[in-house]
């Protein structure tokens, strides 16, 4: 016993170092797996409230871009909506505002933003209270941005599309060729669709779209452009390199998008999984 | 409350808040953000509890985890200079640096400049092995090891020199 106590005297810095030093890597393993709920995240209210004055001041610094932005957003989504009442015309075109549309959209603040790790996250300053459920697709008005994470009463945490657990189904626009999307953490303006058949016709500059098969986003939302291709696992499958539309070292506003069917479709999927078993 | 104590809590929430509203906001070449709040633990009182120290490193070091969401990369980085600085100063200042009641922010430069150039290797290898945590980007973790690196330790200097440093002379 004496001897058990005078161990522990002896060591106690090393000890205490380890035990610390366990419980440090403990949140880092648990960082780097996917949809784990962390202790250490950016959506606590203290740290939210931090990164959102923060923000206040840096937004000041680029508020003219940001304008120019939204303003040209304005003017496509205008555009839609007078085509939508060309093709409509006669209907009443009220079901646009009714309550039962297929998606729903959140505008949101980025008040912080990561690329330049291998994992990286971005936190938004909304929340449970606005609506916001862990899974539901975020876009900028050029692209996607990612996947909601974790999100608290009023921030939410955005896993970014450049981290290494995201895959996401995407397709060649104008075809039904799908893939996975992913990055392989080298910079942050390309990604790569991954697991594209041998025969599906690549051609470069063709459009990268989010595919009919994912839940969280929309179909057709654009993604980038086909800047190379390689086949690789000798020759039966493409690996395309994607030029992004979206510039992620640069995002100030995000929308967050709910589905209404994403429930259903879920139902759906898992039936037929069983029925295969 | 005493001076040194005084001192060293201001240290660590100057440094915490510099760290976050400045540096992090840098992004030289698009990703190079200086780390400075180890600065916090190189200055720390050498004759203090070890103890307290290892737990105020941690502390520290998870602090920056929640606002850079990295799990807890910079509480071991941070954790492990603390625990390795007594050899680093015995390195530098010679074996009888307790007795000789050493005082960091007095020492000469080029000593100091030293000590923090291999604090911050240390601190930033365990740091950005944790971040990428794959072996097979090994490249990538020394890479960013030597950039970040480089400019934590000028960043480092200059704090230092403008607002720590007081020579004998």
């Amino acid at each position: 016993m004496q001897q058990i106590i005078n161990f522990l005297i002896k060591y106690r810095n090393l000890l205490l170092y380890l035990s610390l030093l366990l419980i440090a890597l403990v949140f880092t393993i648990q960082s780097h797996s996917y949809h784990r709920n962390s202790f250490v995240h950016s959506t606590g209210h203290i740290t939210g409230s931090f990164l959102s004055s923060r923000n206040g001041v840096y937004d000041y610094l680029n508020l003219k871009e940001e304008n120019d932005k939204l303003r040209k957003e304005n003017a496509i989504l205008r555009m839609k909506a007078l085509v939508t009442a060309d093709t409509l015309l006669g209907d009443e075109t009220t079901f646009l505002f009714s309550n039962d549309v297929p998606y729903r959209v959140f505008p949101a603040r980025v008040i912080k933003n990561d690329y330049s790790k291998r994992d990286n996250f971005i936190t938004l300053d909304i929340g449970v209270d606005q609506g916001i459920e862990p899974d539901m697709g975020v876009i900028t008005t050029d692209g996607i941005l990612g996947i909601i994470d974790i999100s608290n009463n009023r921030f939410s945490r955005v896993i970014s599309i450049l981290n290494s657990e995201v895959s996401l189904n995407a397709q060649i626009k104008g075809s039904n060729v799908i893939g996975s999307l992913t990055w392989d953490g080298n910079e942050p303006y390309t990604m790569s669709l991954v697991d594209v058949p041998r025969l599906a016709k690549v051609t470069k500059g063709d459009t990268i779209v989010t595919g009919r098969q994912s839940t969280t986003f929309p179909p057709d939302i654009l993604i980038g452009t086909i800047k190379d291709a390689v086949l690789v696992e000798n020759g039966s499958r493409y690996k395309i390199d994607v030029a992004l539309f979206n510039d992620m070292t640069d995002v100030g506003t995000a929308y967050v998008i709910k589905s209404r069917d994403i429930k259903p479709i879920q139902v759906i999927d898992t039936l037929t999984n069983a029925g295969n078993e | 409350m005493n001076s040194a104590l005084l001192s060293n809590v201001v240290r660590f929430i100057a440094l915490l808040l510099l760290q976050f509203f400045v540096m992090d906001q840098v992004e030289f070449m698009g990703y190079i953000c200086p780390i400075v709040y180890l600065l916090f633990i190189v200055l720390y009182p050498v004759d203090n509890n070890r103890w307290s120290f290892l737990i105020l490193s941690f502390l520290l070091g998870l602090t920056v985890d929640t606002f850079q969401d990295t799990g807890g990369a910079h509480a071991a980085a941070s954790l492990t200079l603390a625990f390795v600085r007594p050899v680093l100063l015995k390195l530098i200042y010679g074996e009888g640096y307790l007795t000789k009641n050493l005082k960091i922010m007095r020492s000469p430069l080029d000593r100091f400049i030293l000590l923090l150039a291999l604090s911050v290797l240390i601190h930033h290898l365990v740091l950005y092995m944790l971040v990428y945590f794959n072996i097979s980007q090994v490249l990538q973790v020394l890479q960013m090891t030597l950039f970040v690196g480089l400019s934590s330790i000028f960043m480092g200097v200059v704090l230092f020199v403008l607002f720590g440093w007081r020579s004998k002379s």
